[in-house]
């Protein structure tokens, strides 16, 4: 009881934050301090019940109806990264976003930030279908407003937009969910369900549930509005839409399939197998990008991929009573929702310093960042070897949890879609390194390749301080994630209900193990650096690198981004580039054009929506702007409602 | 038998002491193909112990990114090195899912090796990173469906008994155990940047992998840079190793079989560099991609 009243007052805190940081002359101060007072309680209380506390609900009636607010081990899952990332966004967007700007507007972007956070609060908590899709909807129209934010550009209005549609279609199956989840149940609160009597009925639930979800979560063919989206919005707000507000729909997929009696055989096949195609969608696109914070937003749908390729190897536990799949599938997918918040949060704040400090996007432009932002360098550092899944670092243990549920379901049926997990999953991680070596080599590494990148420098404390803790964090969990898995093993058993805790007794000796030899790799790097600092002499200063004697080497003739991930190029769909044919022993000046296209989004649909577009126009009509003309058509419905009302005996007998 | 403990010194000592040998045995196996004498099969331990002495030259372009390349290129392989059983002895660490972790160790080396190639701003290292890259990604998946063969056959997922399993010799195995080696065998050739993939020895940039990234590494690093590339022999040797190695029943004669076992494969390195030139780069995924391939096989061989 205490604990979901908690969660409340949090949620409280950063609505009252929102309307105080809303109104003319806002004390900045204030908002923040209750926003960050919001943080601390959800975090408490979402800790305080993951770590033994009890679930707790609240109940309450809705025009007569009864309704409920609840806080299970699941809700406090996604809780965690929420206040995480939305506390510390709050610090860092005081300087990287400030109140008093000629661009922008300071003050509805802290407002819907804080209604965005307060509206998903309510949304892990919220257990009746209408509550649940008013936060949604609440959370969908902040996001919209925040991407948006500099609405004077024409890219960010188009990618706010598309988002808009998107998020719609989205609750428009999602609502088609709730009525069905409704029809079986027998009302708005979401209990779990009895056993099965209509297949059918459930399998439509969860098939309206990933597809409705999915739109959110970034799932492949509906993940088009996601990059644009993220690229356009304000680093710290994409910090809190990658790292959580996709995440929202990986709850809704768990929190309602958790509902459900059972899952039917192959739909977790079906998913992992989604998620695998995802997870490599997504890492070949992030390598084609030049665009820094599109490239982040790419590798977002990866992790959002491997994310479903866990939900997919729970759901075939669970369609085969397998209570180790069952937790290795859905304890790596919650895992691996903590771990990405942490890294890509950081990753996000790193970028968002990179665009203060230089002012583009462009990572062509850039270059030799770690020698002016030498902060800034080490502290996304940790985030680029984590987002490749390399040790020691914590997203590493997530992969780990879903390679061993892979090969675990080798030996029990399920060795195709394993097997498929197996490679995409090790060539999602290869592509990952590649197209992270490549973010961090042509950012922060080599020599400036304009004037931009010359004269950056780190941004104030208050930028620096989030990042340093996230950066703690994604140490902290890689070292000491043995503490973690009693709090998994709660969260499983509320997604697939009636499961044994299984991780913290059967992976515990694994886990220490691998910390322990975790800890041998650092006190290794300790003692050879250590070495390498003992060599005598100080070392010569201020020599060029060699490059093979060449004494004119120029910034521009390094490899560029687009050149390091050149042989992937035949494989991204939509990568185009005009290459020059060069003839002759002396051929003319030419050159080289690369442009990239969202292969779905842009290829693929905006040609036919556009079209479909075109053809509705001529409905253009009906809308006549003048009032008394769409009173008569609320008239004319109203008619026609009470004729069919009157008729219907009648007609149906 | 041994005593355990004493298993792991020698096992230690082994990872600590032997690597730099393969690469003179690789080089005097080449130079008596080629009719020449050839350096000292000791030359590398000569170079390590120049270099550690001689003061290393670092470019005004470069930060701690290009320290963190040799140091953790060493560290990760030399904590991997924990994990593989060397022959049919007991590897000092083992869980299940080591072998995850094994694989993960070496993309970190890998990766650290790319970024500190980038940090000097060359082009020509910048090439060199973004072959590594590309190669080193094809090679993942084959690495990983050997496992899952691998897997798929004892059932364990740690390395000390999935490379050292009993039935691994028998009939019902010999098919896809071929066919897991000559991928990994593929998977070797690569990651220790030797002909048909890549020449250690040549001496024309524009056609180098591995030795161009570490074209600006002097004293100190790049002794550590040589020591790991050995190392990385070492420990991925016994990797293909193991699993091809009979069973003795004496600890000391499992040791000294792994032993002949390591020489006889640096020796069928030499004689393979010996015989054939380096493919041309575009070639290079074709081969790697027919490991994949074998490797996938041996994988659907286990179905059945």
């Amino acid at each position: 009881m205490l604990d979901v009243a908690l969660v409340l007052a949090s949620s409280g805190c950063w609505f009252a934050g929102a309307l105080v940081s809303a109104s003319p002359r806002a004390p900045e101060r204030l908002a923040t301090g209750l926003g960050l007072l919001g943080s601390i309680l959800a975090l408490g209380a979402a800790l305080h019940l993951l770590l033994g506390g009890t679930a707790s609900g609240l109940d309450f009636r809705v025009w007569g109806l009864p309704a409920r607010l609840e806080l299970d081990a699941l809700s406090a899952a996604f809780l965690l990264p929420l206040h995480l990332v939305g506390g510390l966004g709050l610090i860092y967007g005081q300087r990287y976003w400030p109140v008093q700007l000629a661009w922008g507007s300071g003050r509805s972007l802290r407002f819907f930030y804080g209604l965005l956070v307060a509206a998903m609060t309510l949304l892990f908590l919220a257990r009746h279908g209408l509550v649940f899709l008013v936060a949604w909807e609440l959370m969908a129209v902040s996001a919209f407003f925040l991407v948006g934010s500099e609405h004077e550009k024409p890219e960010v209005r188009r990618a706010s937009w598309i988002y808009l549609a998107c998020t719609h279609t989205g609750t428009l199956l999602l609502t088609a969910m709730v009525i069905l989840l409704a029809r079986r149940s027998g009302g708005l609160l979401w209990r779990v369900l009895p056993a099965a009597t209509s297949p059918w009925l459930e399998g439509g639930i969860l098939l309206l549930a990933v597809m409705g979800f999915g739109f959110k979560a970034g799932l492949l063919p509906l993940h088009f509005w996601l990059p644009s989206a993220h690229a356009s919005a304000p680093s710290h707000v994409s910090a809190i839409l990658s790292a959580v507000m996709l995440k929202a729909g990986v709850y809704g997929i768990l929190r309602v399939s958790s509902l459900l009696p059972g899952i039917p055989r192959g739909v977790g096949g079906a998913l992992l197998a989604l998620g695998a195609l995802t997870a490599l969608y997504g890492v070949g696109n992030a390598l084609a990008q030049r665009d820094y914070k599109r490239l982040l937003a790419y590798s977002s749908i990866e992790n959002l991929g491997v994310i479903a390729m866990g939900v997919g190897l729970g759901w075939t536990g669970r369609a085969t009573h397998d209570p180790w799949l069952m937790a290795l599938g859905f304890g790596g997918a919650i895992f691996h929702v903590w771990n990405h918040a942490l890294f890509k949060s950081l990753l996000f704040y790193g970028a968002g310093a990179l665009l203060h400090a230089t002012g583009t996007r462009d990572m062509e432009a850039l270059g030799g960042l770690a020698r002016r932002m030498p902060r800034t360098a080490l502290a996304v550092f940790p985030a680029v070897l984590a987002v490749a899944a390399l040790p020691p670092f914590n997203a590493f243990l997530s992969e780990w949890f879903l390679y061993r549920g892979l090969f675990a379901s080798l030996g029990r049926g399920y060795p195709w879609s394993a097997a498929l997990g197996l490679v995409a999953l090790a060539l999602a991680g290869g592509l990952a390194a590649v197209a992270f070596a490549r973010f961090f080599g042509t950012l922060f590494l080599g020599s400036p390749r304009s004037e931009l990148a010359d004269h950056a420098h780190d941004p104030a404390g208050s930028m620096l301080l989030p990042m340093a803790v996230l950066a703690g964090l994604c140490l902290a969990v890689g070292l000491g994630a043995f503490l973690l898995l009693p709090l998994l093993d709660r969260v499983i058993a509320v997604v697939a209900p009636g499961t044994p805790a299984l991780l913290a007794a059967g992976l515990r000796v694994d886990f220490h193990l691998l910390a322990g030899v975790e800890l041998g790799l650092l006190a290794l790097v300790g003692a050879g650096l250590a070495w390498l600092r003992r060599s005598a002499e100080a070392p010569a200063a201020d020599l060029p690198t060699w490059d093979c004697g060449y004494a004119a080497a120029v910034a521009r003739a390094q490899y560029t981004g687009s050149s390091f991930a050149d042989a992937w190029a035949p494989v991204q769909p939509g990568l185009r580039a005009r290459r020059p044919r060069l003839r002759g022993l002396f051929p003319g000046g030419s050159s080289f054009r690369q442009a990239f296209r969202e292969p779905v989004g842009e290829v693929l649909l905006e040609p036919r929506v556009v079209r479909v577009a075109e053809r509705l126009l001529r409905f253009r009509r009906f809308q006549q702007g003048h009032l008394p003309i769409y009173i008569l058509y609320v008239l004319l419905t109203l008619l026609g409602a009470f004729l069919w009302m009157l008729l219907r005996g009648r007609l149906l007998g | 038998m041994l005593p355990a403990m004493l298993q792991f010194l020698l096992h230690g000592l082994t990872v600590l002491l032997l690597p730099p040998l393969l690469p003179g045995l690789i080089a005097k196996t080449k130079a008596l193909m080629a009719g020449r004498k050839g350096p000292p099969v000791l030359q590398l331990y000569y170079d390590l112990a120049k270099l550690a002495r001689k003061r290393a030259v670092f470019s005004r372009t470069t930060t701690w990114v290009f320290l963190a390349g040799p140091v953790g290129g060493v560290a990760a392989v030399l904590v991997a090195s924990c994990l593989v059983p060397f022959g049919h002895t007991p590897a000092p660490v083992s869980f299940q899912g080591d072998v995850i972790l094994f694989a993960y160790l070496f993309g970190l080396a890998r990766f650290l090796t790319i970024l500190s190639a980038l940090d000097t701003g060359s082009s020509f290292e910048g090439m060199g990173a973004a072959r590594e890259a590309t190669f080193s990604a094809l090679a993942e998946p084959a690495l990983f469906l050997g496992f899952a063969a691998l897997a798929k056959a004892n059932a364990s997922l740690s390395l000390g008994t999935m490379l050292a399993f009993p039935g691994s010799l028998t009939a019902r195995f010999t098919g896809p155990l071929i066919l897991i080696l000559a991928g990994w065998v593929i998977v070797y050739l690569v990651e220790n940047s030797r002909i048909p993939v890549d020449d250690p020895n040549t001496h024309l940039e524009l056609t180098m992998i591995h030795e161009v990234m570490v074209l600006d590494h002097s004293g100190r690093p790049f002794a550590l840079v040589l020591y790991g590339a050995s190392l990385k022999l070492l420990v991925l040797g016994a990797l293909i190793l193991t699993p091809a190695l009979p069973r003795a029943p004496q600890a000391w004669q499992n040791w000294l079989a792994f032993y002949a076992a390591l020489a006889g494969l640096a020796v069928g390195v030499g004689l393979v560099e010996s015989s054939m030139a380096r493919f041309r780069m575009t070639k290079v995924p074709q081969f790697l991609v027919a490991g994949v391939l074998a490797t996938a096989f041996a994988f659907l061989l286990m179905l059945v």
